[in-house]
């Protein structure tokens, strides 16, 4: 049975999402951990690179936040990101740091930007919530399962927000979805599908190897040792710093997670499964793809990750996910366009563009700074997320069907892979 | 109705190819080593750093016990420690603790972060009386480290020495001991021993104490005070 009333929901969710409504706490009243009232939420930056500044441009645009500080390895970009944020302020306010704890120090910092390189993130963001602030975190988040659970841990610990970078939640074609679903247009939820591909540029199984030493560059220009952070240590080749760190496994976890933390992530939070992982993983097909992984959930839904190209069959666009139930089925996708069984089409309706996902996502952390409340993409929420990813990158590794228990946080029908749930931090990191 | 012109194509610029890592950098036939075959390499003066960096990866993975004294001996190399690490971390063998115990009283600096770090996650309680000395130590890196394993241990004896250390330490290594102690209470929490954990948590929320660990003290008191369903 379909809600009549979903077009009204639908546009009360809109509205709040798109024109951010910020009430001030001094209205709401100040609780234990609340920001105290200001009219801006201060922000720095740590680890900005091209998406960084992609997501810090959004944060620029917003009145109630200010951006004071930028903490990289990198002189140049370091640089960079000053000279944006004191172009767009006309002041240089904006300070430059290359140790992170100097810039968590700052008691004026409520919130920190991070969007480094994967392996950075989990740690990162539990230094910045024992220093009491609240996060915004590039995907993926973690680059284990046991990241994903000291993650979560560490913002309950501290009560800190943490917003992941799976701004799709806040994206309206995206939305649209999980309204149809939850309205019970589609029936019976029975199965989702994640694009994970494509596997031509992100193989499910990334690297071991080395790439060969290249001569280091002066510490004030790059500062390996702490670019390479938590992640083991490997002699220095360019490539990496270049971006080129993707598809090494000491750095990255393959096009399974690289891409599930957009669109596993997408389907948890669409069925409501943010608290839990699937029970079973079965991978099939091979390293070059196309592939899957075919999970089940124990409530017996079923979530399919599966490479389908970079725009999905359907052309949806990159980062598709689609909703199956026993009376209809929706997928969309970055190009915003909804595809739907032939029921479902008279319950569409134009929704904004995909670029506004990110402007929202900001809103909506800017907003939970203020009220206290969750965001869309809390650190529970992601580490469920991420730990079916890190699931299914294990099954496939070791090219088999795992059984999973999310209560006991163990494999139970392999020894292997329960080996395979944590990694060694280089020292000092740790999380 | 005006025509619009459909936009000039434009031009492919080929990206260069990222760089293919060198044959003796490749793990190749490592990946499917066993326990043997690792022991050699990572036993052998002249194996290349690269091959031992991945037979201890191996070696962890598969679970090799009879790697163990082999992996130890790599905890004093400054580049193959966190291999080594990640070889002996998951397995599940008193000798894995013992040979990192045994380091304990060997390495210096970031190494013995390392090895603490390991310590912690795997919840060696025999190591409770080294890491409590340790939390008192010159370097605060190491004595933070030690705190936040006594965390990670989480039983009554580590959160006992973690609450004499909240007095008589400073900075960062304060966070860390009351980082340590938040950590000891959700374990006692999960165990069942409420009343200890609400303790500890009221021990944290004393004014003096780093306001963020104060501050999660308290919204924890909150959170199990106002929990639904708890037994009264």
């Amino acid at each position: 049975m379909v809600d009549a009333n979903i077009m009204t929901t639908r546009r009360q969710i809109l509205k709040s999402a798109v024109a951010p409504m910020i009430v001030p706490s001094l209205v709401l009243g100040q609780r234990a951990g609340a920001v105290p009232p200001s009219d801006k939420i201060i922000f720095g930056g740590i680890g900005i690179g091209a998406r960084g500044a992609h997501v810090l441009s959004k944060i620029l645009d917003f009145e109630t936040a200010r951006f004071v500080a930028i903490c990289d390895v990198r002189n140049e970009r370091r640089e960079t990101i000053k000279s944006t944020v004191d172009q767009k302020y006309g002041d240089r306010g904006c300070e430059m740091y290359d140790d992170q704890f100097e810039l968590l120090a700052r008691a004026d910092i409520d919130a920190v930007l991070i969007a480094t390189g994967d392996r950075w993130h989990t740690p990162l963001a539990i230094i910045a919530a024992q220093h009491g602030k609240d996060v915004y975190c590039e995907k993926p988040c973690s680059m284990s399962m046991e990241e994903s659970w000291a993650l979560a841990d560490a913002f309950q610990r501290y009560n800190r927000l943490y917003q992941a970078g799976c701004q799709r939640r806040n994206g309206a074609n995206f939305q649209l979805c999980k309204e149809l679903l939850k309205a019970g247009a589609l029936g019976q939820l029975h199965t989702m599908y994640a694009n994970v591909g494509p596997s031509v540029n992100w193989p499910p199984l990334p690297s071991r190897d080395w790439l060969a030493a290249e001569e280091l560059p002066p510490k004030q220009v790059l500062d390996w040792d702490r670019w390479l952070g938590p992640a083991p240590w490997r002699p220095y080749n360019s490539s990496y710093v270049r971006g080129g760190w993707r598809n090494y496994y000491d750095f990255h976890g393959g096009g399974i997670l690289e891409w599930g933390s957009h669109t596993v992530d997408l389907c948890h939070w669409a069925a409501g499964l943010d608290d839990t992982q699937p029970v079973e993983y079965e991978p099939v097909g091979g390293n070059t793809g196309p592939y899957q992984v075919l999970c089940k959930y124990a409530n017996g839904v079923k979530l399919v990750m599966r490479d389908d190209g970079w725009d999905g069959s359907l052309k949806t666009g990159s980062c598709s996910f689609r909703l199956e139930g026993d009376q209809g089925w929706v997928e969309t996708g970055d190009a915003t366009k909804i595809e739907c069984s032939d029921n479902i089409r008279p319950l569409l309706r134009p929704t904004e563009a995909a670029s506004l996902a990110l402007v929202n996502h900001v809103g909506d952390l800017i907003r939970s700074i203020k009220s206290r409340e969750q965001p869309q993409a809390s650190a529970a929420a992601a580490a469920n997320s991420h730990i079916a990813c890190h699931a299914a990158f294990i099954a496939f590794q070791r090219g088999k069907t795992l059984a999973w228990d999310p209560a006991k946080r163990e494999f139970t029908n392999d020894d292997v892979a329960n080996r395979m749930r944590s990694r060694a931090l280089r020292e000092p990191w740790r999380v | 109705m005006q025509q619009s012109t459909p936009p000039a194509a434009k031009p492919e610029v080929e990206k260069p190819k990222p760089p293919t890592p060198p044959a003796e950098l490749q793990e190749r036939e490592i990946a499917t080593m066993d326990a043997a075959a690792l022991i050699r390499i990572l036993t052998d003066a002249g194996s290349p750093e690269f091959q031992k960096a991945k037979a201890c990866q191996r070696a962890g993975e598969l679970g090799a016990v009879e790697a163990v004294p082999a992996m130890a001996a790599l905890l004093k190399d400054e580049r193959l420690n966190t291999y080594a690490r990640y070889g002996l971390e998951p397995i599940s063998h008193p000798s894995a603790d013992e040979a990192l115990r045994s380091a304990l009283t060997q390495l210096k600096g970031n190494l013995l972060i390392g090895v603490i770090a390991s310590i912690g996650k795997r919840r060696d309680a025999k190591a409770t009386p080294a890491l409590a000395k340790m939390m008192y130590a010159g370097d605060a890196n190491v004595a933070s480290a030690a705190a936040s394993a006594l965390g990670q241990i989480g039983d009554a004896a580590a959160a006992k020495e973690l609450q004499a250390a909240l007095k008589k330490t400073q900075g960062l290594t304060k966070m860390a001991v009351a980082d340590g102690l938040l950590a000891c209470a959700e374990h006692l929490l999960a165990e069942g021993n409420r009343e200890q954990a609400l303790g500890l948590y009221v021990f944290l929320s004393a004014p003096e104490l780093p306001r963020p660990a104060r501050l999660g003290a308290m919204a924890a008191i909150i959170r199990e005070e106002t929990r639904v369903g708890r037994p009264r």
